[in-house]
């Protein structure tokens, strides 16, 4: 009884005090700011959670935080995307750039006691190697691993991977303790190195995710709070809620419609730039749907689309029109090609007439309930007035699984394009995964070539050959690069990360 | 009453065979792509086809039934695909969260629903109309639409309650408290009319009965006939509709559970449908299909002390 | 003294002739007028939708999303730049023919499968009521959810499967309504008169279910509107057609840019389920002639008082001048058109009628008992010389069971199924002699022997099922005496019992009327119950006393056609009329 009269007055409190404040965006009422700025607290908001902590479910972007919590990457990024050291302190490639050497730090050791040398990144390799882990492709170029000596490793290659140390920093590089890898709940019970061991008994898996300080932890370079929670939210309305009520310190936010209220909460906004949305051309030989085939019609179709007012309506204007596929971080961008389709409908509907489709000609593309069904309907209506009928199936649960089968010639996709090399092997390699009817040609194999073994200038080069390539032959049509954001209150300094979705764990710390 | 009760609950475990069977194979039909669903868009078709080996995927349906049934018979409903958490742990973790959330709610609403019935049906006038029409209304509106009202004005605006979240109780008792309000709030709010028409309806019934008039010839006050006589008449249709009360609360909380972050079984039955998770939403069915039964149960024991005739048989 | 009262044309007394067509009913109800024109217009502006709206439902000028109101847009625009008027008028196409499906669906397969199973039981009822508990005990969200994966994003597909979950409840509802009529003696009756089974239904178990089952239609298609709109919300909807749970749930995600999104579809949603709403509760209203106005009871306008002839002889009650009516639909109908009645201490007085006269409305009134709908609209009830008809209900029921008693014809459904037997007896004990629970019980012991029951410890103990129907009217019996009221009245107290019991009872209320020298105003159609126990007799036909007079006189030389018709029914029907025929319709 007493404990409900206390709630009762607490609540009448925190009414006295809202009121007193006249309800401004400040968040010194709140317990959990007021906590943080001792460090005793970081609370996140997340619209993801992870399949679990085991190797089978690493994974980044979104799902970085959880993994950053408890383990360790060999290599770190800074907010410019530089790399910079983790548990290894040194990187070095031989001249074949075939070999990658890291010089491991001494004397850290798990949170179960075992020490992390070479043996455990070894182990870690392989146990990644074995597994069915999301990022398995992480590691197709590693043809086995060696531990030099206690605090050497050593990568050896089939080909030069230019992502490789990429990769280092996120899935790849996570570091579990090799004893772990067998425990009957490994998935649900981490051992790392990390600045944080998940609390088992608070955590509910699926919700929320607690994690306490882990007092031996060896980086003193950032502030590790006492206690970290990462609160999973199931719809953008929830979270939207929670950050109003200022439930959460740092949070992903996707909903464009609602960033005045979470700037009026307090909030500041970081964005970033990482993916592109816009139109995929599969079929670009024609096998399936003949007009896919024609260069004309797929530059028609980039001419149709009124991309500035979609990402005004759309996305209300949080982002940048652009007709090429590589991100503005990427070697291959070239600030020239952003405007190279403009809409024009009248040049669009010749295009069609030269190819032969002064009639139109329809095209089946996959829905989804979880895409946006104002922008298809728009893009609907778009190609409809120069003549092209746009039919959506519906995939339900299997759009990625329909669209990589190949059931569809065409789709609206959106895609992250912020590392040259990754962006080649996810659409435009022969064998990429969003290459899926192996559009191909002699230039660009020559061209990809160089990307992957070439030094950097070459590579550099290579990729912006690639990208006019690409673009002057409409091998997709893009609308906008959008802005990706992430929102901090005043208790905390975000700085977002170059080519992941949400900040590395480390890339939050409190406001001084 | 006794066999009454042995043959009620046969019927029950024959239902749940039944519904778990049929529950198994609409999942399976579902030919959700898990593997891809688990391990995203990036991912290269290798990793999912290891994926899919290592859940038991290429296994043919009836092996991995079969499976499911001699597991399920010795208590373990398997593991998550998706969170590696085995199912019982899961599930019992979410449930419980939710029976307080729907407990609460059927406490409330029939608390509520009793007090406006009667009122209604002694009074009609009125009330009565507001009744019916609130009841209607109430069904119509989408009770996420009540939920949010609630959330931005009673704790975005003027800040009396967290607007999402869970606290446990074991954790804090006034925390759980504060933290289940506007849930109930919003669950009860949209069903309580349409629960207080049956009890209205069939105090009314019960009020027009012959014996009513006899017990008023009696001098009895009326309170009593009322209160007494023709509520304890109406118990018996009024349990029957808190059966179905608990049943679509259960049904509500699923939205309502998603609007408030609650970690509940509601949230739990969308991401596993959706995931295609069929361990989890085969321990959710069973779980449900149980707690259910065991509801109807109960309701069936309180019928029988309401009612004597079926005590008697 | 025997008087021969002139008859009046009384109002007729049929209400099947006195209430018009169930449409013409309908429509004095101003409710369910306003409700039904503004369905009527929901539906024809669905229907003619591509007439009405002024842009197609998908049409979409994006640089337009979120407009306010104007004169192009008359709702403005939504997210995706639609005319939201036009997404609507369209909207209501699929959301109101989905309702329907719903509807359909649920009512054809529940109410079939509910009348069959109910009629007819056996296996069919075994297996359907199972089948119903499934689809009950399934939260119809998760069913949905499983179902949409397998058949698919198809709105009709999700509406028909809704209709078959929500079938259930149709089903029981109809099954039990129709298990209930089946056990009535009038269908009975009508099997043993050779009519079809299929007749049988028609005629009355559709009667008996129609009324829920137009509620179940309003709040069906309600839910199906909802529900709807809740799949949208999930993101389980229809992505190829328009629907106002869409609109809604477009609304919803700009919220805070455009409230009035959110508006439009939230108000045509509301409306139209309260629409539905009302149209169903007036027509249940219509069906079961219930709902109307209340007659009033006017503050003092009664006759004056026959003038009392001396104090010593004042009556223990005086009726004068009572007037009875129910409401109906449109209007009031009189039963009883002012009578006048008197009882004096120790006296019997026989009301004889046959069923309908208004004998029972009679007794009911003088009690304050009347049914709902029904009230005294004229004259006085004077309970020695003081006006019951004004007197507070309080005091009313001060004066009920304890010097006012009553007795009433049907043993079985007069005592509460849900209390014990001496539980019943104890309750007015405590409440008018402010007894003590064990001296109470001790009472009720006491009367339980007096009025001749042989185990009266054990039927203290027992429910109102498990005694029979001869032993239920003694133990109402003892209920009536046990404060020892002044006057008695029993209301055809043998009608229901077996012809063999019949004598006992009446031999007892004789007994017992002398034990305690009570005035009892008797009420039956049986001459020969009067003869045995009456000193006076009133004649009731058609809500008029039409003879009264000494019991011996009336005997001797009965004035009016209809007494001396009563008469002769005694000798035809040779004291058995079948129980059911004797039922008092205006119960």
């Amino acid at each position: 009884m007493r404990r409900i009269v206390a709630a009762v007055g607490a609540a009448a409190l925190t009414l006295g005090l809202a009121a007193c404040g006249g309800g401004g965006g400040t968040t010194s009422s709140e317990d959990t700011s007021t906590a943080a700025s001792d460090h005793a607290s970081l609370v996140i908001g997340e619209l993801s959670y992870p399949t679990g902590f085991d190797v089978n479910g690493y994974s980044i972007a979104h799902y970085v935080q959880y993994f950053n919590a408890v383990f360790d990457t060999l290599i770190r990024q800074d907010g410019d995307g530089n790399l910079v050291p983790g548990l290894a302190t040194e990187w070095t490639y031989d001249d074949a750039r075939t070999t990658l050497t890291l010089t491991l730090q001494d004397g850290i050791t798990f949170t179960d006691g075992s020490p992390f040398n070479a043996d455990a990144v070894v182990a870690n390799v392989e146990n990644f190697q074995a597994s069915s882990t999301p990022d398995l492709s992480n590691a197709q170029y590693v043809e086995s691993v060696e531990a030099v000596d206690d605090t050497h490793v050593a990568y050896h290659l089939s080909a030069p991977d230019p992502m490789l140390t990429t990769w280092l920093t996120g899935s790849f590089g996570f570091m579990a303790a090799p004893d772990s890898f067998a425990n009957p709940d490994v998935a649900t019970n981490p051992v790392g190195t990390g600045p944080y061991t998940l609390n088992i008994d608070k955590t509910v898996t699926g919700s929320t995710y607690v994690f306490d300080k882990n007092p031996d932890y060896w980086d003193d370079s950032y502030v590790v709070y006492d206690t970290l929670t990462i609160n999973y939210y199931e719809t953008q309305t929830a979270l939207l809620n929670a950050i109003q009520g200022n439930q959460v310190d740092a949070a992903t936010f996707m909903d464009v419609t609602s960033m005045d209220q979470v700037e009026a909460a307090g909030y500041t906004v970081y964005t970033s730039q990482l993916d592109w949305m816009g139109l995929l051309f599969y079929d670009r030989d024609g096998t399936v749907d003949k007009p896919l085939g024609d260069v004309r019609v797929r530059q028609a179709i980039n001419y149709a689309i009124d991309k500035q007012t979609i990402l005004d309506v759309i996305q209300l204007g949080h982002g940048t029109v652009t007709s090429q596929p590589f991100g503005e971080a990427t070697a291959g961008y070239q600030a020239d090609l952003d405007d190279y389709y403009g809409y024009d409908p009248e040049k669009a509907t010749s295009l069609l007439a030269e190819a032969g489709y002064a009639d139109g000609f329809s095209l089946d593309m996959p829905n989804s309930s979880a895409l946006n069904q104002d922008l298809l309907s728009a893009i609907q209506t778009q190609l409809a007035d120069v003549g092209i009928t746009v039919t959506l199936t519906d995939t339900g649960a299997n759009f990625i699984t329909d669209l990589l089968g190949g059931k569809f010639t065409s789709s609206w996709m959106q895609l992250a394009s912020a590392n040259d090399w990754q962006f080649a092997q996810l659409a435009l390699v022969p064998n990429a995964t969003f290459n899926m009817f192996g559009t191909q040609s002699p230039e660009l194999d020559a061209l990809f070539e160089t990307m992957q073994t070439g030094t950097d200038e070459e590579a550099a080069a290579a990729a912006q050959e690639v990208n006019t390539y690409v673009v002057e032959n409409a091998w997709f049509a893009p609308f906008y690069r959008i802005d990706n954001f992430y929102v901090g209150n005043s208790s905390v300094v975000v700085t977002p990360a170059a080519d992941n979705a949400s900040p590395y764990l480390y890339l939050i710390q409190p406001a001084s | 009453m006794l066999s009454f009760l042995v043959r009620r609950l046969l019927s029950g475990i024959a239902m749940l065979a039944v519904i778990s069977t049929l529950a198994y194979l609409l999942m399976f039909m579902t030919g959700t792509d898990i593997a891809r669903n688990l391990l995203g868009q990036n991912a290269s078709e290798e990793a999912v086809a290891a994926r899919a080996a290592q859940l038991g995927l290429d296994q043919p349906l009836l092996t991995r039934y079969v499976d499911w049934v001699s597991g399920a018979l010795h208590g373990d409903l398997g593991t998550s695909w998706f969170s590696s958490v085995p199912v019982t742990e899961l599930v019992g973790q979410r449930l419980g969260v939710t029976l307080s959330l729907v407990f609460l709610s059927t406490f409330f609403a029939a608390l509520v629903a009793v007090i406006v019935g009667v009122i209604a049906a002694v009074h009609r006038g009125w009330i009565d109309r507001g009744l019916q029409v609130g009841s209607i209304v109430g069904a119509a509106i989408p009770n996420y639409l009540v939920a949010l009202v609630l959330v931005i004005v009673l704790a975005i605006q003027l800040k009396w309650f967290e607007p999402t979240g869970y606290t446990r109780p074991q954790d804090s008792i006034s925390g759980w408290l504060m933290s289940i309000t506007l849930p109930v709030l919003a669950l009860v709010v949209t069903t309580v009319a349409g629960v207080a028409q049956q009890v209205r309806g069939s105090l009314i019934d019960a009020l027009r009965q012959d014996y009513v008039r006899t017990l008023r010839s009696r001098g009895l006050p009326e309170w009593r006939v009322v209160l007494l006589h023709a509520l304890r008449n109406a118990a018996g249709p009024a349990l029957s509709v808190l059966a179905l009360l608990f049943v679509g609360l259960l049904g509500g909380a699923v939205i309502i559970e998603q609007l408030f972050a609650i970690p509940g079984a509601g949230s739990l039955a969308i991401s596993s449908t959706s995931q295609g998770d069929i361990p989890v939403v085969m321990g959710l069915v069973v779980a449900i299909a149980v707690i259910v039964l065991v509801v109807n149960l109960v309701i069936d024991i309180l019928q029988g002390w309401f009612n004597p005739k079926v005590r008697i048989s | 003294m025997s008087e021969a009262l002139t008859t009046q044309s009384a109002p007729a007394a049929d209400p099947e002739t006195a209430v018009p067509s169930l449409g013409r009913r309908l429509l004095k109800d101003p409710l369910g007028v306003g409700a039904l024109g503004f369905l009527l217009l929901v539906v024809l502006a669905a229907v003619f939708a591509g007439v009405i709206a002024p842009y197609g439902w998908n049409d979409q000028v994006l640089a337009d999303a979120l407009q306010g109101p104007s004169s192009t847009h008359p709702l403005g625009t939504d997210g995706a730049g639609r005319d939201v008027l036009s997404f609507l008028l369209y909207g209501g196409r699929f959301s109101l023919a989905s309702a329907a499906l719903a509807v359909v669906v649920a009512v054809g397969l529940g109410a079939v499968s509910g009348l069959i199973a109910g009629y007819f039981g056996r296996w069919f009822d075994s297996l359907g009521s199972w089948a119903a508990n499934i689809l009950l005990a399934l939260p119809a969200m998760i069913v949905l959810l499983a179902a949409r994966s397998v058949v698919g994003p198809s709105a009709w597909w999700a509406m028909g499967i809704f209709g078959v979950i929500l079938s259930a409840s149709v089903f029981r509802l109809v099954r039990a309504a129709v298990q209930g009529v089946r056990n009535e003696l009038y269908v009975d009756a009508a099997r043993v008169s050779g009519l079809s089974d299929v007749r049988i239904i028609f005629r009355h178990v559709l009667r008996v279910v129609r009324a829920p089952i137009i509620i179940q239609v309003a709040s069906i298609a309600s839910v199906a509107i909802a529900v709807q709109a809740g799949l949208e919300f999930i993101g389980m909807g229809d992505p190829e057609i328009p629907s106002w749970g869409k609109a809604l749930n477009n609304g919803f995600t700009k919220i805070y840019q455009q409230p009035m999104l959110v508006l439009w579809p939230g108000l045509l949603i509301a409306l139209t389920c309260l629409a539905l709403t009302l149209i169903a509760n007036a027509l249940r209203d219509a069906l079961e002639n219930t709902g109307a106005t209340q007659p009033k009871a006017p503050g003092h306008a009664g006759t004056p008082g026959a003038t009392q002839s001396s104090v010593e002889d004042v009556p223990l009650l005086e009726v004068h001048g009572l007037r009875i009516a129910y409401g109906v639909p449109g209007g009031v109908k009189e039963v009883v058109h002012g009578i006048d009645l008197d009882v004096r201490a120790g006296e019997v007085l026989g009301l004889i009628g046959e069923s309908g006269s208004g004998k029972t409305q009679t007794a009911f009134g003088i009690m304050g008992l009347l049914p709902v709908g029904g009230g005294i609209t004229g004259g006085r009830v004077l309970w020695h010389g003081e006006d019951l008809v004004s007197k507070p209900a309080k005091e009313l029921a001060a004066l009920r069971g304890n010097k006012i008693a009553y007795i009433p014809q049907e043993p079985m459904s007069n005592l509460d199924p849900s209390f014990t037997i001496g539980y019943q007896l104890v309750e007015p004990l405590r409440q008018h002699l402010r007894m003590s629970r064990a001296q109470a019980r001790e009472r009720a012991r006491e009367l339980l022997a007096r009025v001749g029951i042989p185990d009266p410890a054990r039927t203290m103990r027992s429910y109102p099922h498990e005694v029979s129907g001869g032993m239920a009217q003694r133990v109402l019996i003892a209920g009536a005496i046990s404060c020892e009221p002044e006057l008695l009245i029993a209301d055809e107290p043998t009608t229901a019992l077996d012809v063999t019991v019949q004598a006992d009872i009446l031999e007892l209320l004789r007994s017992l009327q002398q034990d305690l020298q009570m005035g009892v105003i008797l009420v039956t159609h049986n001459f020969g119950v009067v003869a045995d126990l009456c000193d006076r007799v009133a004649v009731m036909q058609e809500g008029l006393i039409v003879e009264r007079g000494d019991i011996r006189e009336v005997f001797a030389d009965p004035q009016h056609p209809y007494t001396r018709q009563l008469f002769d029914a005694i000798l035809s029907e040779d004291d058995v009329r079948p129980a059911y025929v004797a039922r008092e319709m205006a119960r």
